[in-house]
């Protein structure tokens, strides 16, 4: 086997970059949201006053964890709204592309469902379904506003650990911010980037190609840098195109692939540092830092050693080359969902290591999503590893009570729910609608073929659950029952665990800051750090190992 | 435990499980497996709820005709018997630490007596009443040779009271009227004298009442902790409960590949031996034993939590007197003025200490005969003694010539004498720097010289508080002295702090200072002044000799008054935490093993080999799947009963800082959990396939193990 040496430095490049940027861009962030001054304010600053005016919102207002949650939910539920009646008007207002299938009611739900909680999952194909109209004064909105909403649930649950009078923040100034000064001018950097690069930019919407001796066929252009920046940044993943980062126009060379894959690990590496930086105490964001990163490198070098480049030739046609792997397997890891390769004909046990990215949901995990869930790990952890110290459990000087553990437990049993009885009703009450005739000729009949089904039903709901967004590449999903109970899913797995963080958070932040002595758990430390993986690793297989034997264990041999 | 020795010898009697006990142990054990307590542990519950599934499948497998395709008697037969043994060894636990307790209980019930009460009416008249009619505030005379009938405070005449039935210490008290010395114990004996008694606690209420019901458990409810423990570990088998449900409904769709694979039987020993059944299993013996330690130490924890607090402490305020020092100053120099013999200046100081009955007075006198000195024998009606006299500040003795010998402070002394020898109070003032107490000897108003008292730090307590620093507590010194003498006893034993010339209310304030804070405080008292300190401190140990008032208000009380206890008391609430963490750690490392164990053999094919990328998993090799179900099944069961000593004796635990504490125990039980389920996984299968094997041997196992290894 030859290894690509040059792809892999490549890739190390792009991760040294990726990572590299978090301790500055978390700094950043921190300023961002403490509010001190900062790069930009002289821009910013009359644009977000005029902001704050125009919505009728006190900048200076502190809000409690239940109004927070209410407004965050107040203002997703209107975009949420926004999105679905655009999409279904779409037809009327808007100039179609030639071969328009309009959305139904049930699918352009499971859209705007789909876009606002961040994951992105596409039951239609876009060049034929999505109006330049409706995608630039519809999803784009959520392409922001469900990154901010990342962001600023990590910012509100990061100030619970250092305030202590109950308030959280404001939450319109929080989604505000994060757009104006985090995600709008990345995006526009990073977009600029891709146009060089040579992805697509225009507002014209296709044009038609004319091959030789053969009839001509639109080909979809579009804004699609910009696009593709905002949707990588913020850790969305739901391409301009319907083959997603597969298509030659969002990708059209390696260089793109190696841009994108650093801008997915941008965000969800930056708030761990950010968050270190508002607690005034820098160190504390390495156990969670080192968390991620080891669980990440690890499913980095076994993804490639799984996908072999031939294995990739098959799977991705096109990018028979480990930067399209790493592509995929940060994109799986971010929560972000766009995909280059057809994930279900890729080899079995990478499929098994795309599935624990998503059973984590933390390593990195979305932007401000990922970190706020690997937080919650980290107080169940702080809460065993604190009694195994001889002290109740504190973290940053904040006692883990019942409450807290009530609330983290309830996070953790949220996941395994939302994938497995979705999933078990389906597969077992026959409503597969993964005909066999769809799948791939991995393997030919019986267990093989069965494992491949489930797998593919399996990957639909654990997407959907943990708001990441990729498809299995197989099957006919768009479909009344499967946007129904998507939409379900997708809304329960986005909400609930937030809903969750602002209960935690709820508790911390009316409690007084105890000191640490040498009998306080030491949380940045290396034993620390090596605990908190092994508890997650070790709780996540649990969970899952079982449907992994059923599902990808089951596609070796036959 | 290795910091504080506790020793348990001659006190409260019967603390070990005795042979008549046995069987309650085994007839309790029997008891718990009764639904409506079995239901307060949620882990152990769910387990019952299998068992009793698992028992009514294997009876009458017609009830469930979708899975009885897959019905083995003898498989469903040795299921049983295994979560039958997981849940007895988890009663066996509890019940052997509440016997533990109960023990304790009889031995003190048994002080308890139905005996009459001589009850002193309003007009003053006595009556013989029976002692369970009396109420707070009534009083009672109690005379020598009677037992006081209730818990009350002395209000009138002096007594000597033996304690051992309640504290095992021989020695008799003594309990007066006034002053900080008046609470006496129901149950407890006059040995001379007679006494007024004012009964301060209700019936079922006293001291006693509340110690029987503390060890026998009865008042024992859940800490904070222990509540977020039991949610994690209900909310993990709640998340097994469903990956096993969904895992079973998808399988009955691969019925076709693998009939192992939707054994109902197998799922459950799946999901019992994933759950956190070891922690489950032992966590309420681990909080009973916690308090019988406590109890060990003849302390009473009036709960729980407060123990639990113990573990948390960051502060301590320690008294001076009493806990850091033996509580008195003793002699350690003489220094003769200039022109006086040595000789003379010990002869002196005898005859100036002769009266003089303190420990103080007591160690010149030995410190003086120890270097040769000698006094002239005193006949009887020579001479006159003059005892310590507060507003003169020395005491002595004149001698039939009209010779005064005194001693004490070096102002008093000095005002008596009219001056005092430049030399002399040079060195005075130097054993003053130095912490110490200089006492001048003056004869005929001349001074002979000084004796230089110190106060004697307790064997030992550097280390202790050393410890104590280990663990990230502060030790806070609280006393009356000046702060030169303060000092240098705080730089003696290594405190971290100290407050001097402290008075009455400076406890309080520290207190205060410290909870606001944020930190934890735990303090030791015995005087209706540090009643209310007691009260605000987070951990509250009162002393058993002190007022009613403080025993009140600390939520702990030491029977054999040694506020040094207190450093007991953390060790034991931390190791209480540990042992907690170290065995839900283990728990769930244990887990790792057992899937490699079960899951491969829920997929073996009907040709008898590993269905698809499974094999990858089956690194223990086993071949036959049922006897790894049991195998992996029956090492759950089996961790538990030796794990029990380590639940009721806690885990070992030295003072150490957070971070190598965390280490050793991952290491110790993170590592271990791991790496022990793999052997005794694989050692149980062996043992079990050997059986196997040897049909003639033990017939009815071997037949058994033989029947399973064989049939898929």
């Amino acid at each position: 086997m030859s290894i690509d040496w040059t792809a892999l430095a490549e890739i190390g490049l792009v991760l040294a970059v990726g990572l590299g940027l978090g301790p500055p861009l978390g700094s950043y962030l921190a300023r961002v949201y403490l509010h001190r001054p900062a790069f930009g304010d002289r821009v910013f600053g009359p644009v977000e006053r005029l902001l704050y005016r125009l919505l009728g919102v006190a900048p200076s207002e502190g809000m409690r964890a239940r109004e927070y949650l209410g407004g965050l939910l107040l203002v997703n539920l209107l975009v949420g709204l926004w999105v679905w009646v655009l999409l279904l008007t779409q037809g009327h207002l808007f100039p179609t592309p030639p071969g328009f299938a309009p959305m139904g009611w049930d699918l352009a739900l499971h859209t705007a469902v789909s876009f606002t909680t961040n994951t992105d999952f596409t039951h239609f194909t876009p060049e034929t379904s999505l109006t330049e109209g409706a995608a630039l004064l519809g999803l784009l909105i959520p392409l922001f506003l469900s990154a901010a909403t990342g962001l600023s649930v990590a910012a509100a649950f990061s100030r619970s650990f250092f305030r202590k009078d109950g308030t959280l923040g404001n939450v319109y100034v929080d989604l505000i911010r994060s757009v104006t000064r985090v995600l709008l001018p990345i995006a526009t950097l990073a977009a600029v980037v891709y146009l060089l690069l040579g992805v697509p930019d225009t507002l014209v919407s296709y044009v038609l190609a004319h091959p030789p001796g053969g009839a001509p066929f639109p080909l979809f252009l579009g804004p699609v840098a910009p696009w593709q920046s905002i949707e990588l940044l913020g850790t969305n993943g739901g391409g301009y195109y319907g083959a997603n980062a597969a298509s030659p126009l969002a990708t059209p060379n390696a260089g793109v692939a190696l841009v994108g894959t650093a801008l997915m690990l941008l965000l969800p590496f930056a708030v761990p540092f950010a968050f270190g930086q508002m607690v005034r105490r820098p160190g504390e964001s390495y156990p969670i830092v080192g968390t991620m990163l080891a669980v990440f490198l690890i499913a980095l070098g076994l993804f490639l050693f799984w996908e072999t480049p031939a294995h990739l030739a098959a799977a991705g046609g096109r990018f028979a080359s480990p930067i399209a792997g790493s592509f995929q397997l940060t994109s799986i890891y971010t929560n972000t969902g766009a995909t280059n390769l057809t994930i279900g004909a890729t080899a079995p046990l990478a499929q098994m290591d795309l599935f624990f990215g998503m059973f984590t949901q933390s390593t990195p995990g979305g932007a401000g999503t990922g970190f706020a869930t690997l937080l919650v790990n980290l107080l169940l952890a702080v809460f065993i590893a604190g009694l195994m110290v001889g002290r109740t459990p504190e973290y940053l000087g904040k006692k883990i009570g019942l409450a807290q553990v009530r609330w983290a437990a309830f996070i953790l049993l949220v996941h395994p729910i939302l994938i497995l009885l979705p999933t078990a009703i389906t597969y077992a009450g026959g409503l597969a609608a993964f005909p066999p005739g769809s799948l791939p000729p991995l393997c030919s009949q019986g267990y093989c073929a069965t494992s491949h089904q489930f797998t593919a039903i399996l990957y639909e709901f654990t997407s959907e659950a943990a708001n990441n967004g990729s498809g299995y590449g197989y099957g006919a999903d768009a479909t009344l029952y499967f946007n129904l109970v998507g939409s379900a899913v997708m809304l329960l797995g986005r909400f609930l665990p937030i809903l969750g963080f602002f209960m935690i958070a709820d508790g911390l932040s009316t409690q007084e800051s105890q000191p640490a002595g040498s009998g306080t758990l030491r949380t940045q430390s290396v034993t620390f750090a090596v605990y908190l993986a092994l508890i997650l690793i070790i709780v996540t297989a649990l969970l899952f190992l079982p449907v992994i034997a059923l599902g990808p264990l089951g596609q070796i041999g036959g | 435990m290795a910091a504080p020795p506790i020793e348990s010898g001659a006190r409260v009697p019967a603390r070990r499980v005795s042979h008549t006990s046995t069987g309650r142990v085994l007839a309790e054990s029997i008891r718990m497996f009764d639904p409506r307590r079995e239901v307060r542990h949620p882990v152990m519950f769910t387990v019952w709820v299998y068992f009793v599934f698992v028992v009514v499948f294997t009876l009458f497998p017609g009830l469930f005709p979708d899975i009885r395709a897959s019905y083995d008697p003898v498989y469903c037969v040795a299921i049983s018997l295994i979560l039958f043994l997981t849940l007895w060894f988890s009663h066996l636990s509890e019940s052997i630490a509440e016997a533990q307790g109960k023990a304790q209980a009889d031995s003190l019930r048994g002080i308890k007596t139905g005996a009459r009460a001589c009850q002193v009416l309003p007009d003053g008249t006595l009556r013989k009443v029976p002692s369970d009619t009396l109420h707070i505030g009534d009083t009672v005379e109690v005379r020598a040779g009677e037992t006081i009938p209730l818990d009350g405070d002395v209000i009138r005449g002096a007594a000597q009271i033996d304690e051992s039935m309640m504290t095992g210490e021989s020695a008799a008290v003594v309990r007066e009227s006034g002053g900080d010395k008046t609470s006496v114990l129901g149950g407890t004996r006059l040995l001379d004298g007679t006494v007024r008694v004012r009964v301060t606690s209700a019936q079922g209420e006293s001291f006693l009442d509340r110690l029987i019901r503390l060890v026998e458990g009865a008042k024992r409810s859940k800490t904070p902790n222990e509540l977020a423990l039991d949610t994690i570990l209900a909310s993990l088998t709640i998340a097994l409960l469903i990956v096993i449900l969904a895992f079973l409904y998808i399988a009955e769709a691969f019925r076709s590949l693998s009939p192992s694979l939707v054994n109902i039987a197998t799922f459950i020993a799946l999901l019992v031996s994933l759950m956190p059944t070891t922690i489950g299993a032992l966590l309420p013996s681990i909080g009973i034993s916690g308090l019988n330690r406590v109890a060990k130490a003849n302390i009473i924890a009036k709960s729980g939590k407060a123990v639990e607090a113990a573990g948390d402490l960051d502060v301590l305020i320690l008294d001076k007197t009493g806990t850091i020092t033996v509580g008195s100053r003793l002699a350690i120099q003489f220094v003769a003025a200039d022109g006086v013999s040595d000789a003379e200046l010990l002869t002196y100081s005898l005859l100036a200490s002769g009266s003089d009955d303190t420990p103080e007075g007591r160690s010149i006198r030995r410190l003086a005969a120890g270097r040769g000195g000698q006094a002239p024998r005193l006949e009887p009606g020579t001479f006159r003694l003059v005892p310590f006299d507060a507003h003169l500040r020395m005491s002595g003795v004149v001698l039939a010539d009209g010779t005064e010998v005194y001693k004490g402070s070096i102002e008093a002394i000095s005002a008596h004498a009219g001056g005092f020898p430049a030399g002399l109070r040079a060195r005075a003032d130097e054993a003053a720097r130095a912490g110490m107490t200089p006492l001048a000897v003056v004869v005929s108003r001349r001074v002979l010289g000084i004796v230089v008292l110190k106060d004697i730090v307790k064997p030992g307590i550097q280390d202790r508080i050393h410890e104590l620093r280990t663990m990230g507590i502060r030790t806070i010194m609280c006393t009356g002295d000046n702060r030169l003498t303060a000092e240098a006893i705080a730089r003696e034993s290594g405190v971290d702090e100290f407050v001097a010339e402290a008075r009455p209310e400076t406890k309080i304030d520290l207190v205060r200072r410290e909870k606001a804070r944020g930190s934890l405080v735990a303090m030791s008292g015995d005087g209706a002044n540090d009643a209310p300190a007691l009260a605000q401190a987070d951990v509250g140990l009162a002393m058993n000799s002190g007022t009613s008032a403080a025993k009140e208000a600390g939520n702990m009380v030491d029977l054999d008054n040694d506020p040094t206890k207190l450093i007991e008391v953390v060790s034991i609430g931390k190791q209480l935490l540990i042992t907690r963490g170290a065995l839900t750690t283990f728990s769930i490392t244990n887990d790792v093993a057992k899937y490699f164990a079960i899951i491969p053999a829920m997929f073996v094919t009907a040709a008898g080999t590993i269905a698809g990328g499974v094999a990858l998993l089956n690194v223990l090799g086993f071949t036959s799947p049922k006897l790894a179900v049991l195998a992996t099944l029956f090492f759950n069961a089996l961790v538990i009963p030796l794990l029990i000593p380590l639940a009721l004796g806690g885990v070992h635990f030295r003072p150490r800082n957070a971070i190598e504490l965390l280490r050793r125990n991952l290491v110790l039980y993170g590592v271990g959990g791991l790496a022990s389920a793999f052997v005794g996984i694989w050692l149980c299968y062996q043992a079990f396939a050997w059986l196997g094997a040897q049909p003639g041997w033990v017939p009815v196992v071997g037949w058994v193990a033989q029947h399973l290894a064989g049939g898929v």
